[in-house]
């Protein structure tokens, strides 16, 4: 079977004042129908960028990409707006995504009312249907966003982006502003909406634990690039990046006595503003030597499980040499 | 530092309401908690349940005339806070009693250097030199890790984890007693929250500083305190050491937040989400305040509320169910 999604050496860079910044930088990957693609890394890493770009919220720098067999790479407006009917994409803050002016089933039924194929009473039914769905009661057909809280708000948001039944989200933080209890109540929410309608996600967030618990694939970015992608589970089983390493062992645990030791990471994240050709983490990672200082290539280590590290065998038999001592 | 037993502060069956023109929210309904020297308590809990209120009525910082403490006392050093001047209370402000706010971005002045931001804290509670205050800066800044030729530099020059790092310098410039944080690393990114936890740990534990740490990350919570209370609708439900609360949840909302949290070992099983949302503070129930979203509500749990038991010694739940044995 085709993947839904192929994109091939994605770029995207903006222009500033002080030069190029690479907030993507050749990113490639494929995403099978009815899946889901974690993506991680740290704040500016370039993960929202890359959702929006994919969805042409955004002009791509250069690259492919390609949906359901289809090259969208350059969508003429046409072809656009029948890509928005495939692709859609939850926002991450539920306070500030909605139009505070639009009532709960204004915003749901506005996608359906801008397709033009539906009659009121079709529209009506449907947008019930939708509420129904996400789980919002009947009785906030006429309310407005600010009378309701965060949880409900990021029902809103999926309801509207499921409104034309797409086969494809970019969901970009969707639960990050939210407390455990209700954060747990969407992901479920989203787990049940991939079953029931084979949604295929790409699950933007920087929080591990979430995006080990939703996705089937992970792609953890530093600085625009790909650093480490492996399953889901292949990656926090064998960690083998090093900025991956210390990104893992920064989660606090829920548990007494199981904190694990702190990898160090000197610093704080360089700029993404014409990066020298080398590793990006280089200026960060403790296995640092002069061959980092050239261009990196994401590498097949083990099946399925692509590193971008010069260094990665040499660094890993060492841990696991230090294993077997101990 | 830990095995000291002198009771730093305590807080007595506080209640707080604010007052608008139609309504009252009572956002802390009777909270008991006490903090001794070096220890660092955990308050747990959701957006809402009145965490900031119990820290801002501490230092005394309530949005007049809205907030009212309507209940309690607070006492720290002996002294019973609430009936401390305006004058008295700016002296223990800053000084022996420090507060760190959520948002570095915003806490710090963005017109003035940051060095001199410190530098004022310091000359504000001590009589000093100038110069004397910038050298004190200068080493205040390398002990959290910024280099002090970054002095003269302005917030916006910094990182978001810098300028984290910049506001603990300043609440730890005048060595106080006591450090209220305030959700101190949740505009971080896990790494350079790791690094501040890590930091904020080292520093009290050296310089004795008693903390009340308010966070919602139970993960944060089992790496940086020793006790911790889980406040649930502006009360108390559950509190204890960490080993109490983490090994052994006896109120199901702590058991509920536990069971909420995606596990790192385990994927794609659905969670066990608290039905259900927090009761609105302005209307609160009679009864159990959690009674509504609880699995094991009785009939008794809606007529009255529930007092406190203690199952351990050390350990108390305000649950029925924990009454005799544990559910």
């Amino acid at each position: 079977m085709a993947p839904l999604l192929e994109v091939q050496n994605l770029k995207k860079y903006f222009k500033t004042n002080r030069g190029m910044l690479h907030a993507v930088d050749d990113v490639s990957f494929t995403l099978d129908a009815g899946k889901t693609l974690g993506v991680v890394g740290e704040s500016g890493c370039g993960k929202s960028t890359l959702g929006r770009t994919i969805l042409h919220l955004i002009d791509s720098t250069d690259g492919k990409i390609l949906f359901d067999g289809r090259d969208i790479s350059n969508p003429t407006r046409r072809e656009l707006s029948r890509l928005r009917q495939d692709m859609q994409i939850i926002f991450q803050d539920p306070y500030s995504s909605l139009n505070p002016r639009m009532s709960v089933s204004e915003t749901i039924m506005e996608p359906l009312k801008l397709r033009k194929k539906f009659s009121n009473q079709e529209i009506a039914e449907r947008t019930k249907a939708l509420m129904d769905t996400v789980g919002l009661a009947e009785r906030f057909w006429n309310t407005y966003p600010h009378e309701l809280d965060g949880g409900r708000r990021q029902r809103i948001g999926i309801a509207r982006a499921l409104a034309l039944g797409p086969k494809f989200i970019v969901c970009d933080e969707p639960v990050s502003a939210l407390d455990v209890s209700i954060q747990a109540q969407i992901l479920n929410l989203m787990l049940d909406l991939q079953e029931q309608r084979n949604l295929t996600y790409i699950f933007i967030t920087h929080d591990l634990s979430v995006v080990k618990y939703i996705s089937d694939e992970i792609m953890v970015m530093y600085l625009g690039q790909v650093v480490e992608k492996a399953p889901s589970h292949e990656l926090f089983r064998s960690t083998l990046h090093p900025y991956s390493k210390a990104l893992l062992s920064a989660i606090p645990i829920p548990k007494v006595d199981a904190q694990r030791e702190l990898i160090p990471m000197k610093g704080e994240v360089t700029s993404p503003i014409n990066p020298k050709p080398g590793c990006r983490f280089s200026a960060r990672c403790p296995y640092v030597q002069d061959k980092c200082h050239e261009p990196q290539v994401l590498e097949e280590i083990m099946p399925n499980h692509f590193v971008s590290c010069c260094r990665c065998r040499e660094i890993n038999e060492i841990t696991e040499s230090v294993k077997g001592r101990n | 530092m830990e095995n000291n037993n002198t009771v730093l502060l305590e807080v007595k069956d506080l209640k707080v309401e604010f007052h608008t023109d139609d309504v009252t929210v009572h956002a802390v309904n009777g909270v008991t908690l006490a903090l001794k020297e070096g220890e660092t308590l955990g308050l747990v809990g959701e957006t809402g349940a009145g965490k900031t209120t119990i820290a801002r009525t501490i230092l005394g910082i309530l949005p007049k005339p809205q907030g009212n403490v309507t209940q309690g006392e607070i006492f720290f050093e002996g002294a019973d806070m609430l009936r401390l001047s305006e004058k008295e209370m700016k002296k223990i402000r800053g000084d022996k009693i420090a507060m760190i706010f959520q948002d570095p971005m915003t806490a710090l002045n963005p017109i003035e250097r940051v060095g001199d931001q410190i530098a004022e804290a310091i000359r504000l509670h001590n009589r000093i030199s100038h110069a004397e205050a910038i050298c004190r800066s200068m080493e205040m800044l390398e002990m959290v890790g910024i280099p002090r030729e970054r002095y003269l530099e302005f917030p916006h020059q910094f990182s978001g984890g810098m300028k984290q790092r910049v506001v603990i310098a300043m609440a730890l410039a005048c060595n106080p007693k006591l450090l209220l944080a305030d959700e101190p690393t949740t505009a971080l990114d896990v790494t350079i929250q790791a690094q501040v936890l890590a930091l904020m740990r080292d520093l009290t534990h050296r310089l004795g500083t008693s903390v009340l740490l308010i966070t919602h990350d139970l993960g944060v919570v089992a790496s940086t305190c020793q006790s911790v209370a889980v406040v649930y609708a502006g009360e108390i439900v559950e509190y204890g050491t960490v080993r109490h609360i983490f090994n052994n949840p006896l109120h199901p909302y702590t058991k509920g937040l536990f069971d909420s949290l995606p596990n790192l070992d385990e994927s794609k099983k659905r969670l066990k989400p608290i039905k259900g949302m927090m009761p609105d503070p302005t209307n609160l129930p009679e009864g159990c305040t959690f009674c509504e979203r609880c699995d094991y509500a009785m009939e008794i749990c809606a007529r009255k509320k529930p007092a406190e038991y203690e199952p351990e010694e050390g350990h108390t739940v305000r649950c029925f169910l924990a009454d005799k044995e544990g559910i």
